[in-house]
């Protein structure tokens, strides 16, 4: 049909508002960026134009992820190598270098604009910026790993989620800090393989791994898949162990009518007297000593409260109150050692008592480790350290790791960083792999001639010894070492067991998750599949026998629920008044489904089959 | 051999529903949204939906399609020439007049309307401006004539911008030549019978049966509609099976022909197209329960009050919910006890 009229005109849009026209768009972009440089304007404006839309935009607002360029201009850095030096004397800083339009901030849309070189001698006539550093195109995370370079780009995704998961050092005030949970590792370590962003930042501080001796093999089918064989004895070294802190805390709270909380042993007669035994561990206060070992159910923090409802109070008519239980306990699965105990005050003048529980975690099968580049395992088997296979020098790795978890995953980093460090650990010096600084090639002969100077194979490669039966292995394996972090997913936290248990009041059937004991939900595709096997008999004992059966009368007149007269020994139905009734079985939810209709003035009838 | 046969039977009692609901189920959870291997093919096939949006399309039996096609065989001397092949393309190819101008002028103050034909398309088409001109004054009964540059002149002699707007309009959707609802045709030729034939993008299939050329017991659409409009529910339900089985096909997913037929069956079974879900299928459920259970429970109890109706707890749902014993595979079994007493009695009297 018609032609689209192409317009002349360029929209400019400040922070996404049409303010006005230009007719020549590059002149006024370049115009607005030379003034940015030369500090006339904020150093936070950007602007960009979109080519596609014909329309410049100025962007000044917040949020905007902006990340420092270096300027290029007629093919040369504005970064010389006078300045280079004067910020080595620390002369000048950061901020004058932006000041003086030497690096600037650029944002997602002004990027599109640019042609940035990634290192200096890459810089062509056409060039606008240059990169700081090749390795500044990855975000934190990545560039504290080392060789992201090698790996595939969603392990390397992968991977910085789990370095996130990693117990380490995380304050070194610790000791001082009520965090409602926190992992502490014991001997946390300095990787052997580093990288430039990890030392600028003092990572190895608060480092959050240790170097583990791995051996890339089978063992007895005990790593398939992504499970992971640990060595005891380096366990029993301390290797991988940490500490779990958990804080319970309790308020005494105030009441509108002037009653309030007290921390105290509850006297026998409050309501919701968990036992004698269950106080047993308390103080004086009501609150537990610290170095006290507590197991689940002993309670930490003894508290009685005013009850929930005054009518309650009525009924005893004299002045003594019947108190109400309110005590904290350890939670179900749960035992440690009282770590420490803290009295203070809220901004509302009440008292708080926080308890921290310590226990301590030491590594065992259905723990989670990862490395540094998105391979992480379970450990499935901890072998006695008699039984793992050991080098010639009698040195026997710390983990296995099952050679299946290389080739598809492409995580050649994962190699090299154990080669590597091998490299460093036989030198004595922690190595640098911070990324894009070598050739992958070039650094595995690098490596190589380090190793055979200690008298190793240059392939990293080793002949291994079986633990079990001493016969020499049939292949060499690979070896090396490798920054591993334990994972913040222990079994212990979240291992649970349940046969028969408690009950929703709602409708009487089990309760969900961990801390109310719960069961595991036998659901909806669940009940499909036995129903697909024709397997009717399991499904009423999922579905009625284990959940929530309950047994009713039906009137065999009217059709409606009764109810059993123990005075006169007889079932009868309320609405009708016969004795005729039928003792049946059916789910509890169905009964309250019927409750439910009749709240809605429906009468529903049961005619029953004999 | 008779032993295999029979071991194959399916029992009596056997959930063969749950069971295909399952099989089309579990691979539909790892089907790709629309594929894209088809890129630079010059075929119809390529544009159609596909992966799990055509199965849900099918499945929630969909009036309009979102890419309907034809496939049209032609007859023997036909099928075997392409230049008469072509010609039946042609005169089966909806073209109308906004495929082939390039915009339109209109005249309020005169009732005029000023169509400039685009060339180019009115050659490909084999059209003459003549033949379009004579069209137009056939259809929207107005004065039309051929003008200066190939141009089209209709005179509405109608002074109301409203209807002359109203016209122009009409106009542009005019069918200017081949069939009502048949889209654009293209030959292809079998690879294997080197049988040339027509792939078509409308599901026009009633008036394509009777065009000149295109042998009518070889026409096949990938809309179930259409099939069951122009040849019955036997034939939707063929289409439904065999496309749900061409769609898992393409996505590299094998799920027996006995599944898929099931669920064509059951959705063709009541002598029309009914979906799977709360407006087909499980709304025609007999149980109260069952229906509240699935969807808009409030709706189906309030319903069941208002008409005092019965559960007669013959389903699976039901007998879930109350926990009795679902009648299915083994609950389909009953055991009578002898009452050896009453047997006895019964016996006795007989006697």
């Amino acid at each position: 049909m018609a032609k689209a009229q192409v317009s002349t005109k360029c929209y400019v849009l400040l922070n996404g508002r049409s303010i006005g026209t230009v007719s020549d768009p590059m002149a006024y972009i370049s115009e607005v960026r030379a003034m940015r440089r030369k500090g006339l304007i904020s150093g936070e404006v950007n602007v960009a134009y979109i080519k596609k839309l014909n329309e410049v935009h100025v962007n000044a607002d917040r949020g905007r992820v902006r990340k420092p360029y270096i300027i290029v201009e007629n093919g040369q850095s504005k970064l010389t190598k006078e300045l280079l030096e004067k910020l080595d004397k620390k002369e000048i800083d950061f901020n004058y270098l932006i000041r003086n339009g030497i690096v600037e901030l650029l944002d997602a849309e002004e990027e599109e604009n640019a042609l940035v070189a990634m290192e200096e001698s890459e810089i062509t006539q056409e060039s606008t910026h240059l990169e700081a550093d090749p390795a500044a195109v990855f975000g934190f995370t990545i560039s504290t790993s080392p060789f992201p370079e090698t790996n595939a780009a969603p392990r390397e995704l992968m991977s910085a989620s789990y370095i996130k998961q990693a117990q380490g050092l995380y304050a070194t005030n610790f000791n001082l800090r009520y965090e409602s949970r926190a992992y502490v590792l014991y001997y946390p370590q300095a990787p052997m393989m580093t990288t430039a962003t990890y030392e600028s930042v003092k990572m190895a501080k608060h480092a959050s791994g240790q170097n583990f001796v791995i051996a890339v093999a089978t063992y007895y089918g005990y790593n398939m898949q992504d499970a992971i064989v640990i060595n005891k004895g380096a366990v029993d070294r301390g290797l991988a162990r940490s500490m779990f802190f958990k804080t319970y805390s309790d308020e005494e709270r105030r009441y509108p009518g002037g009653q309030k909380d007290t921390f105290k042993i509850p006297p026998a007669t409050t309501e919701g007297y968990l036992g004698e035994h269950a106080y047993s561990k308390l103080s004086e206060d009501g609150v537990i000593e610290p170095e006290t070992e507590v197991s689940e159910g002993d309670v930490l923090i003894g508290k009685v409260a005013p009850p929930r409802f005054l009518e309650e109070s009525i009924g005893t008519g004299g002045l003594e109150e019947k108190m109400r239980d309110d005590s904290v306990a350890l939670k179900p699965g749960e035992k440690g050692i009282v770590d420490d105990v803290i009295f203070s005050e809220s901004p509302g003048a009440t008292r708080i008592v926080k308890v921290r529980v310590r226990s301590i975690k030491i590594p065992e099968t259905g723990d989670k480790f990862g490395s540094r580049h998105g391979q992480k395992g379970v450990v499935a088997l901890v072998v006695p350290e008699e039984d793992m296979p050991f080098t010639e020098q009698g040195i026997k790795p710390d983990l296995i790791l099952n050679p299946h978890a290389i080739p598809g995953r492409m995580t050649f980093g994962y190699l090299l960083e154990a080669f590597g460090a091998k490299a460093g650990a036989l030198k004595g010096v922690r190595q640098d792999g911070t990324s894009f600084t070598q050739r992958g090639r070039s650094r595995v002969e690098e490596y190589g001639r380090v190793m055979e100077a200690h008298g190793f194979e240059k392939s990293g490669e080793e002949t291994l010894y079986n633990g079990v039966t001493g016969k020499v292995f049939g292949a060499k394996l690979f070896t090396g070492v490798l920054y591993y972090n334990r994972l913040h997913h222990m079994v212990s936290n979240k291992m649970q067991v349940r046969s028969r248990g408690t009950v929703q009041i709602l409708t009487h059937q089990p309760t969900e998750g961990k801390a109310r004991l719960g069961g595991l939900r036998f659901g909806e595709m669940e009940r499909d599949v036995l129903v697909g096997y024709g397997a009717s008999m399991a499904v009423k004992e999922r579905m009625l026998d284990q959940s929530d059966k309950a047994p009713i009368l039906i009137c065999r007149d009217c059709g409606s629920t009764g109810y059993r007269d123990f005075a006169k020994r007889a079932s009868v139905c309320p609405l009708c008044g016969s004795t005729n009734l039928v003792d049946v079985e059916i789910s509890y939810a169905f009964k309250l489904l019927l409750d439910e209709i009749r709240s809605l003035h429906i009468s529903p009838r049961i005619r029953v089959e004999e | 051999m008779q032993n295999k046969r029979v071991n194959l039977e399916v029992q009596p009692g056997e959930p063969v529903g749950m069971v295909a609901a399952q099989s089309l189920g579990e691979p539909g959870t790892q089907m790709v949204l629309g594929t894209f291997h088809f890129a630079g093919i010059a075929s119809y096939a390529a544009i159609a939906t596909s992966g799990l949006p055509r199965i849900i399309e099918l499945l929630d039996a969909k009036k309009a399609p979102s890419s309907p096609l034809m496939r049209i065989m032609l007859k023997e001397s036909y099928a075997k020439s392409f230049p008469k092949a072509e010609e039946t393309a042609k005169r089966i190819s909806e073209i109308r007049l906004r495929d082939i101008m390039r915009r339109m002028v209109e005249n309020f103050a005169k009732g005029r309307i000023l169509v400039i034909l685009n060339q180019q398309a009115m050659q490909i088409a084999e059209l003459t401006p003549g033949q379009v001109s004579a069209k137009l004054a056939k259809q929207l009964g107005v004065e039309a004539r051929v003008g200066e540059h190939g141009n089209v002149i209709l005179h509405t002699h109608i002074k109301n911008l409203k209807e002359v707007r109203a016209i122009a309009v009409r106009a542009a959707k005019t069918l200017i030549n081949g069939i009502e609802g048949a889209g654009r045709a293209m030959v292809s030729q079998d690879e294997k019978t080197g049988e040339f034939y027509i792939d078509a993008t409308g599901n026009g299939i009633d008036a394509v049966l009777d065009v000149e050329g295109v042998d009518p017991t070889r026409v096949y659409t990938n809309d179930a509609f259409a099939a069951y409009r122009v040849f019955g529910i036997e034939a939707a339900r063929n289409v439904l099976a065999s496309e749900v089985a061409k769609t898992l096909k393409d996505q590299d997913i094998t799920v027996s022909d006995r599944h898929i037929t099931l669920v064509a069956d059951a959705m063709t079974a009541s002598g029309t197209i009914k979906s799977i879900g709360r407006h087909g299928l499980v709304g025609s459920k007999e149980s109260v329960f069952a229906k509240a259970a699935f969807e808009e429970t409030v709706k189906h109890l309030i319903n069941a009050a208002a008409f005092g109706q019965s559960d007669y707890m013959r389903g699976v749902t039901e007998n879930i919910l109350i926990g009795k014993q679902i009648p299915l595979g083994t609950g389909v079994v009953k055991l009578t006890i002898k009452n050896t007493q009453e047997h006895a009695k019964g016996r006795k009297e007989k006697e």
